[in-house]
């Protein structure tokens, strides 16, 4: 692995029309670690893994991946340094229509030509990566099901199977078991640092719940109010600092409505929605 | 070592292989193989395969005169006047159809509502059995007017009314009026009935509780319904003008049949202005009323809120005023002779019609007749639904905002001005041509491809499908925009191309639905050969023209009943296929 980063933050800000989600961001993830993001509802960790997987591009300051700026880079170069970044979601994002194992080849995509995409919706190619990566997730019997007939926790270990058969230098995650009840979540956790564990990738990944992030993570990164309020490693996160990142005051609330004023102004700002969408819960309760 | 390649070679030590079955043969192969038998049969049937000429070479000037004429229509003062008065005709019949349609629907639609006819809890067995009786005779009583094209209506009507505007009026407010009555007895059965209950329960009368508790709850779906149906009457209003009612149809045909082309544009404008600004007026409302009715949006869908008052939309309570000034000028502006619906020779008129009706011919020579005609309407539907189908998913990928439009759903971060400024050049012209199909209806399709095509299926085939392209097209656009974009962003953040994400996020999600309008589409398909056959294309609506102008009800009781049994098959299968779609 080369000696860089894997993902560099230099004053990042992102805003959206009038409202700021991120500010002076500085973060330095090293290949290998495992990040756990936390920090309340629209405190911006959706918005800080769009901005690392390039789904979004920074207002102000620069995204450095594997060593290269996203902003500068070619439509065709970027999509060759995305296929590094495989990314989770809490809502899953497969399309529910397909069979598993196109949703599964669909990790595939950054390398494959589109017609070899097309033949394969046809008929499926690289058939035994897909099972194997199945069968890694514990659901190998699915292959050749419909996607949206799966369970919750079935869909999210499908999407897992697409980040292995994608097999990329880092895994995000954004609220990967907020859709999922305490056992499914659980079981995904132990999954996710499990594969962390054996392949040394990079994990980074956003939560609603401190608990995970101690028992799962070795570094924790807090955010609150767009900025970065903690970032060390978890046994320094004292439950007192825990206490002042999840503090609700008045300006907090009054932020979130504006992230709710954003995302209805703002078409196809989705994240903007995805955080306001959370409203103001105590952070102890994990599972929605 | 790659993490898949570790996995490939876990996989090959100790694979299960009953796990890893496909199935031999794709689903979708065996679907296509039907697909393409049914279409080579529908295409043998229409003459296609065969030796005949179908094509009239001699038409070819007619059609290019045709089209040069689209640059230069006649602007004259008294062309432009009577193309203004005819849409005005043609506005007033929609209007006066429509607000009749909606008056038969609300009752109707009570009368057939479930609400109504469900029997209550100390009933004995009695009383429950006439419930259910009463329910089923209203259904019954409903289905046989809709079953009728409203062009058939407008030909019966004929004969016995004579030429009166009320003939466009009561041809487009009976089968409408029973449509109508269907689907608001639909509506009204899905609202929440716990405020009904509730009411009841405190000793509310029955009309009171299905005010007070049922309508106010539906009210969002029925006017959202009556505005759509509006749309439709347009269209029919227009249709029913070439036989002989007056308005934008029947000034078409005039100029047609002689040959006037520039003046056929001044009109041909006039009907897609007219198709135009309804559509865009009645889409819009639509989706006001969609959120006023407290549709939940999707995920992400901008300008999500919460239900507010409906009749607190500005939009909503200028479309209620225009229609409440509408009505009465559009019943005034007609000016129908109301007195010779009742009039002795009317009643005289219709009674004997009925008893010359009776029995119906059954003569083995009709039957054959009826028979291979029935074969050549099936196939005409279907030839006509594949061109729709296909044509119209094509154009409705341009015609999508979403995905015509850069920034949508492609590349949300990352795109220029000038792109944006060719996605919005592109959809426009995709709309427009899709506007121009639908508005010009397949009766008008048919009399201009009549020009060229002999007279048979092929005629009729293309000229539905024209019109059903520009319906399915618009349907389809509106089916990708609604789609949901999670997946679509995935595929992006992993470096997939716009091509691959098209195939893997867009088109697996759009296209059962898409499929499943075509289906849809096919049943009204069916229905609609009649028109074009009425205008010389073919098929069974050919010989129905031929039966009623020649006053041969016997006859013309036998074709219905053909072709209400050809709609039922068709139906069938409609269904049958897209319950395989979901």
């Amino acid at each position: 692995m080369s000696g860089e980063p894997l993902f560099i933050l230099r004053g990042v800000r992102k805003s959206f029309g009038d409202f700021t989600a991120l500010a002076d961001v500085d973060l330095r993830v090293a290949a290998g670690e495992q990040v756990a993001l936390i920090g309340p509802s629209g405190a911006g960790k959706s918005t800080l893994i769009g901005l690392l997987n390039g789904t979004l591009q920074p207002s102000a300051g620069q995204v450095r991946v594997l060593g290269q700026d996203l902003a500068q880079l070619a439509p065709r170069q970027r999509r060759r340094l995305q296929s590094q970044l495989g990314t989770i979601y809490q809502q899953f994002h497969l399309v529910a229509n397909l069979l598993v194992i196109h949703n599964v080849n669909a990790g595939h995509l950054g390398r494959w030509s589109t017609l070899r995409a097309l033949v394969s919706l046809l008929w499926p190619l690289e058939v035994a990566t897909a099972a194997a990566a199945l069968a890694r997730v514990g659901i190998a019997d699915k292959l050749y099901q419909r996607t949206g007939l799966l369970s919750g926790g079935e869909q999210q270990r499908v999407a897992l199977a697409r980040v292995l058969v994608q097999d990329p230098r880092a895994i995000l995650a954004d609220e990967p078991i907020a859709s999922l009840d305490p056992e499914r979540g659980r079981e995904l956790m132990d999954l996710l640092r499990e594969l962390g564990a054996q392949s040394g990738k990079t994990l980074v990944a956003s939560l609603h719940s401190v608990e995970y992030a101690r028992s799962h993570f070795g570094r924790i990164v807090a955010l609150r109010g767009g900025r970065v309020f903690f970032d060390g490693p978890a046994a320094a996160l004292t439950p007192e600092l825990v206490a002042a990142i999840y503090r609700i005051d008045r300006p907090e609330s009054s932020r979130s409505a504006a992230v709710r004023h954003a995302a209805e102004t703002e078409s196809g700002r989705v994240r903007a929605a995805a955080e306001a969408g959370a409203g103001s819960e105590p952070p102890e309760v994990v599972d929605r | 070592m790659s993490l898949r390649r570790a996995l490939a070679e876990e996989n090959r030590s100790e694979r299960t292989s009953a796990l890893l079955e496909r199935p031999r043969v794709p689903a979708w192969a065996m679907q296509a193989a039907v697909v393409g038998a049914v279409l080579l049969a529908s295409l043998a049937v229409a003459g296609v395969l065969g030796r005949e000429p179908i094509i009239n070479r001699n038409g070819w000037p007619l059609v290019w005169q045709f089209l040069r004429a689209a640059l230069h229509p006649e602007l004259g003062r008294s062309a432009v006047a009577l193309a203004i008065e005819s849409t005005f005709i043609t506005l007033a019949f929609a209007v006066c159809g429509t607000s009749l349609a909606l008056a038969l629907g609300l009752v109707g639609g009570v009368l057939s509502s479930e609400v109504l006819w469900r029997p209550r809890e100390p009933e004995g067995g009695g009383r429950r059995r006439r419930r259910h009786l009463g329910w089923v005779t209203v259904r019954a009583l409903l289905a046989v007017p809709r079953a009728i094209h409203e062009m058939i209506w407008g030909l019966f009507l004929v004969n016995i009314i004579g030429l009166d505007p009320l003939v466009a009026v009561l041809a487009i407010a009976l089968p409408f009026g029973a449509i109508t009555s269907k689907v608001f007895g639909e509506i009204f059965d899905e609202t929440p009935r716990a405020a009904w209950a509730a009411l009841r329960a405190a000793g509310a009368s029955e009309l009171a509780a299905f005010i007070y508790g049922i309508l106010p709850q539906a009210l969002p779906e029925l006017l959202s319904y009556t505005f759509y149906r509006f749309e439709c009457a347009i269209r029919a209003a227009a249709l029913l003008g070439l036989i002989g009612a007056g308005g934008l149809g029947y000034q078409i045909l005039l100029s047609l049949q002689s040959l006037q082309y520039a003046q056929i544009w001044t009109f041909l404008y006039a009907l897609l202005i007219l198709g135009g600004l309804t559509d865009g007026w009645s889409s819009f409302l639509r989706r006001r009323l969609q959120r006023a009715g407290g549709h939940v949006p999707a995920w992400g869908e901008p300008g999500s809120r919460r239900p507010s008052g409906l009749l607190l939309e500005p939009t909503v309570r200028l479309s209620l005023g225009c229609a409440a000034l509408l009505i009465p000028l559009s019943f005034w502006f007609i000016g129908g002779d109301a007195g010779r619906l009742f009039s002795g020779k009317t009643l005289r008129l219709l009674g004997g019609v009925l008893r010359e009706s009776w029995p119906p011919r059954l003569d083995a020579v009709l039957l054959g007749r009826l028979g291979r005609l029935a074969i050549d309407t099936l196939a005409m539907s279907i030839l006509a639904i594949a061109l729709a189908g296909v044509g119209g998913l094509v154009a409705s990928f341009p015609a999508a905002a979403s995905l015509a439009i850069p920034g949508r759903l492609f590349d949300p971060e990352r795109y220029r001005r000038w792109d944006y400024l060719g996605g919005l050049i592109v959809l426009g012209a995709a709309r427009g041509l899709l506007l121009f199909a639908r508005a010009l209806s397949e009766a008008i399709w048919a009399l201009l491809v009549l020009f060229v095509l002999f007279p048979g299926v092929l005629p009729g085939a293309v000229a539905l499908g024209l019109y059903n392209l520009g319906v399915l097209g618009r349907l389809m656009a509106a089916v990708h925009d609604n789609l949901d974009p999670r997946p679509l962003q995935a595929l992006a953040a992993q470096g997939a191309s716009r091509g691959q994400g098209f195939f893997y996020g867009v088109l697996p999600q759009t296209l059962p639905r898409c499929l499943a309008y075509v289906f849809y589409r096919w049943e009204v398909c069916i229905r609609a050969t009649v028109v074009v056959g009425l205008v010389g294309a073919g098929g069974l609506g050919r010989v129905l023209n031929d039966q009623l102008s020649s006053f041969d009800y016997r006859g013309v009781v036998t074709t219905l009943a053909v072709l209400s049994l050809l709609t039922l098959l068709v139906d069938l299968a409609s269904a049958a296929a897209r319950r395989r779609l979901r």
